[in-house]
């Protein structure tokens, strides 16, 4: 006997139980076993012999740990850097920095303002690759259906803006497509009458002299050429993308002529033939800080720290420029984030600029970057901060790419994002991780909150009886009465009235649950304890004289812990859906925070649901799975801690 | 009996005044004050005029006495209900004025009335429904219990009950109103429309459809779980071993002896879930945007028209109160056993 136990036993126990969920148990042994074990055991037992329960429990305590291990890994972020309004409603992608292999022996520009990426390589074939989100459904507004008429001719220029894109040929044609309302094509749609339009000579088809173009660069929805001679052609909605572009041009033709030019997200600015910064009336990045001797920041004119020293390279983020000096100095405007300190003797020699960050690399061939790193632009890999790793780094929205002499050396940046974006431009992979977390944790405290209130009223109306009895259940009663989802409503809109500090609030709704669902246990509880109260191990408990008290909460209630454990865990599971449904409705857990609730909030009209899938089943199938999981196990636990139930499964 | 509900109902009164009073304190910690909200096309009017804090100070105050603000908490109830006098009058619930509505500009109750007819509409449609698949899928189950069918439609029902309406509801907006287009997404009748007679219910049923599906599809897990258990609960009595042995036809001991057993549990959960489904009503009215009591109550409490809110807390409150009281009679009716004129 005991060696027929033994051979049972083998293995610890969690790999036991994998062994009999997957072969299955052997009949004979255990019910040599179950001789010898107490109640509880023969329960866990039995519980995890039920293949369905065991793969609950498996995949809810995989749910726990991505839950809370990665929101702790991940944690959600509420700043501004969180969303990111370039990338509202993106699908779940990976491929935002598949740089198309055609493009790694050789390329002459890549561009990139959002989401989507432009490339053209040294054979004057044009690519693209990324996303981009076509509200409108309408073919002729899609930037990545590259028009045939430049899938056939050798294209020496490329730009790309927020929602169109640019080419010239070799033999001169300018070509826009994608998004025209705004004026992005310069001629031709419905385009708003204060945009800017083409030039005359290249309007219905004209052409320019292609090897004279020095740049071809878009900002928003503007695009620009500079001509090798300082001629600018410029078109677009430059009301909104560009407001200083007249007076940019205009200081072109009267002052000196611009060799670069670049675009902000509201600006235009570049350097002249003299080496002079040109910003025209914008006078937003004029005032810079910079660090005085004693190593706080003081703020100084940009022209005058500049001096009489020469602008080589100039390079605009969304909201920042950043200048690179004839001594190797960085100047930058418009960035709270510091710019790196080169190593005495290396010397900045180009700047590139991303949506939210740039890069620089040096006279020693090293990469620097510095910026916003939430979406790992920054990231730079250690192989690229060797000495003359690289001479030439694209850096376009989030992503860069980085070559050596002609050749793809390796990119880093943003990748896509696993479930997609909502909105706001936020990761829903990211925020599921913290809105479960949140959830949970709702759902936990509320449950135990209720616990412990439905067990102490329980216990002490079923087993003191008479008027205090009388008192708690008429309580109950009065509690009961009061319609769930209604009042835990108002009692949170209450609340949310009155001007209290979010963690507060949702420490509000965690008691408003709690408090609000205790009744059903304390009832349980209160019959349980009828029923155990006329047993003899309480008479003889009384009789040794163990106090009142003791009885009702040391010995009676350890025999209906089995009862509550179901009850709890089944009330678990409903307090996660009502925090759910009431941080759906507006009235829980507040946006930005994240719950699995309120992530379904904009889930309702029809566009979301057809067009924007992610941002509804993801949450959706988190918070069900979930549900079914712990409801499958209280049913099992229910079902195994019956001892009416004989029947072995 | 005739006792018995009399007392009940006495309880009922007193279980009603202490929560709406619990519920009227609570509405008056919000820190929100009509006077101040009402003074403010006041205050603007008077923005050139001399002395103006102290004009708007006076007309907040006289605002405040009108509205009864001024007073404190116990007397403002009570004046509510239409036991004290508000401003030098009788006129509350009990005087028949249920309130305004501030956001609707309307009194409370022609602002109830429609969407009232719409929910009780909807629940009763939805219960029937529910009832009409759940009974006969649970005596299903519980006669063919542990087959295969039964465990399907087991793992269908914990799946059916841990999905929240909301849920449920896109699912079935995806599905049904743009993948099938059988049913519009949203809304209560085909707009610019003005049908007449049957025309009218069938457009209304039209739009109804989808709502009313998603409730009862939500419904049903829970409430086939309880037929089940009750009904396999019957089928293992000693009477219904004695009625087999007799000979009677399977028939007949299921749905004459042991569905009869099986009705008692069923009776009390059907007005509980009734009860719910008023509850439920409230998010799937605002999904789909019909002019429900859910949907008054979600905006009213957005735009703190809480006289409005008070009133269908209320409701739900009675409601819940009744539907115990039915739950204890129906017991009584259908167990001869249970006496409830104790």
């Amino acid at each position: 006997m005991s060696e027929k136990k033994a051979s049972s036993r083998k293995g610890p126990a969690p790999l036991r139980w994998l062994r009999r969920m997957f072969f299955g148990g052997s009949k004979e042994l255990t019910l040599a076993d179950e001789r010898f074990d107490s109640p509880g055991k023969l329960a866990v037992k039995r519980f995890f012999r039920n293949p369905l329960a065991t793969g609950a429990v498996i995949i809810l305590a995989g749910m726990f740990l991505f839950v809370f291990i990665g929101s702790a890994i991940a944690p959600v972020n509420l700043t501004e850097t969180g969303s990111e309004m370039l990338h509202t409603n993106m699908a779940p992608t990976r491929s935002l920095m598949k740089l198309p292999d055609g493009m790694k022996d050789g390329v002459v520009d890549i561009s990139s303002k959002g989401t989507f990426t432009i490339g053209v390589d040294t054979d004057g074939k044009v690519s693209m690759w990324g996303q981009y989100v076509n509200i409108s459904g309408d073919p002729a507004r899609d930037v990545m259906n590259i028009p045939e008429e430049v899938k056939d001719s050798r294209v020496v220029h490329v730009a790309a803006g927020s929602d169109h894109c640019v080419a010239i040929t070799e033999d001169g044609r300018v070509i826009a497509w994608g998004e025209y309302d705004n004026g992005q094509y310069g001629h031709e749609g419905s385009m708003i009458a204060a945009a800017r339009k083409q030039p005359e000579e290249l309007m219905d088809g004209g052409t320019i002299d292609a090897s004279q173009v020095r740049q071809l660069i878009c900002g928003n929805q503007v695009t620009a050429i500079l001509m090798e001679d300082g001629t600018i052609y410029a078109w677009g909605n430059d009301g909104l993308s560009a407001t200083n572009l007249s007076s940019v041009i205009k200081h072109g033709k009267k002052e000196s002529p611009l060799v670069k030019l670049t675009f902000t997200n509201d600006g235009i600015y570049g350097i002249d033939e003299n080496g002079d910064f040109v910003c025209g009336k914008s006078t937003k990045y004029n005032i810079i800080s910079v660090p005085d001797e004693s190593g706080r920041s003081v703020s100084t004119d940009l022209f005058e720290y500049i001096g009489n020293r020469k602008v080589v390279d100039i390079a605009a983020s969304g909201n920042a420029l950043a200048l690179v000096l004839d001594d190797g100095e960085i100047v930058v405007s418009g960035m709270k984030e510091p710019q790196p300190q080169l190593p005495e003797g290396e010397n900045a020699l180009t700047v590139s600029g991303g949506t939210r960050h740039f890069v620089l690399t040096t006279d020693q061939g090293r990469v620097y970057a510095w910026g916003q790193n939430y979406r790992n632009q920054c990231e730079i890999p250690k192989a690229l901060t060797e000495e003359g790793a690289v001479d030439k780094v694209y850096a376009s929205g989030f992503q860069n790419y980085a070559f050596k002499d002609g050749k793809f050396v390796d990119c880093w940046g943003l990748k896509g994002y696993l479930m997609g974006t909502d909105d706001m431009g936020r990761d829903v992979f990211n925020r599921i991780m913290n809105g479960g977390k949140m959830t949970m944790t709702v759902g936990a405290v509320a449950v135990i909150v209720s616990t412990i209130i439905g067990i102490l009223i329980g216990c002490i109306s079923g087993y003191f009886g008479g008027a205090v009895d009388m008192l708690l259940m008429r309580l109950t009663e009065i509690v009961g009465a009061i319609p769930f989802l209604p009042f835990a409503l108002c009692l949170s809109a209450i609340f949310q009235a009155s001007d209290i500090h979010e963690d507060t609030r949702i420490v509000i709704i965690m008691l408003i649950l709690g408090v609000l669902s205790w009744t059903g246990l304390a009832r349980l509880v209160r019959g349980q304890i009828l029923a155990e109260r006329e047993k003899e191990f309480v008479t003889a408990a009384r009789s040794m004289g163990v106090k009142e008290g003791r009885i009702a909460f040391r010995h009676i209630l350890p025999n209906i812990v089995s009862v509550i454990l179901v009850t709890v865990t089944l009330d678990f599971a409903s307090c996660m859906l009502t925090e759910s449904s009431l941080s759906y409705l507006g009235f829980g857990v507040q946006l930005p925070r994240p719950t699995w609730g309120n992530m379904l909030d904009g889930s309702r009209s029809a566009l979301v649901i057809q067009s924007f899938w992610w941002r509804w089943v993801f949450p959706a199938l988190f918070l069900s799975v979930v549900v079914i999981c712990i409801n499958i196990i209280g049913d099992t636990l229910r079902d195994v801690l019956d001892p009416k139930s004989v029947e072995k499964t | 009996m005739g006792k018995y509900i009399l007392k009940r109902l006495g309880y009922m009164a007193i279980v009603l005044l202490i929560l709406s009073f619990l519920m009227f304190f609570v509405y008056s910690l919000i820190p929100y004050d009509r006077a101040v909200a009402e003074a403010e096309p006041y205050r603007k009017g008077l923005k050139t005029t001399e002395n103006a804090a102290e004009l708007y100070q006076a007309k907040v105050e006289e605002l405040r006495r009108e509205l009864g603000t001024d007073q404190n908490v116990v007397v403002r109830y009570l004046g509510w209900i239409g036991l004290a006098p508000i401003n030098g009058k009788y006129n509350g619930i009990l005087q028949g004025n249920l309130g305004y509505s501030y956001s609707f500009d309307r009194s409370a109750r022609e602002v109830l009335a429609d969407p009232l007819k719409n929910t009780v509409f909807i629940n009763i449609f939805a219960t029937f429904l529910g009832l009409g698949i759940t009974i006969p899928l649970g005596i299903f189950c519980a006669v063919h219990r542990g087959s295969k069918r039964d465990t399907a439609v087991q793992i269908g029902t914990i799946i059916g009950y841990s999905i929240p309406g909301f849920i449920i509801s896109i699912v079935f907006i995806w599905i049904f109103a743009i993948l099938l287009k059988w049913f519009p997404v949203s809304g209560m009748k085909t707009p610019g429309s003005s049908y007449t007679g049957l025309a009218e219910l069938k457009d209304r049923l039209y739009y109804m459809a989808l709502p009313l599906i998603v409730m009862t599809f939500s419904s049903l897990g829970g409430m086939t779980r309880y037929v089940r258990a009750s009904m396999s609960e019957a089928l293992s009595l000693d009477c219904i071993r004695t009625a087999r042995a007799k000979g009677l036809v399977e028939k007949t001991v299921i749905y004459s002896h042991a569905f009869r057993n099986a009705l008692i549990p069923i009776i009390t959960l059907v007005i509980g879930w009734f009860i719910g489904i008023f509850s439920g009503s409230i998010v799937i009215e605002n999904i789909f945007g019909l002019n429900g009591v859910g949907r008054i109550y979600i905006l009213s409490l957005n735009s703190k028209d809480f006289e409005v809110v008070l009133l269908l807390q209320m409701f739900y409150v009675i409601l819940g109160l009744l539907g115990n009281l039915i739950v204890d009679i129906a017991y009584g009716l259908a167990d001869p056993r249970v006496r409830v004129n104790k």
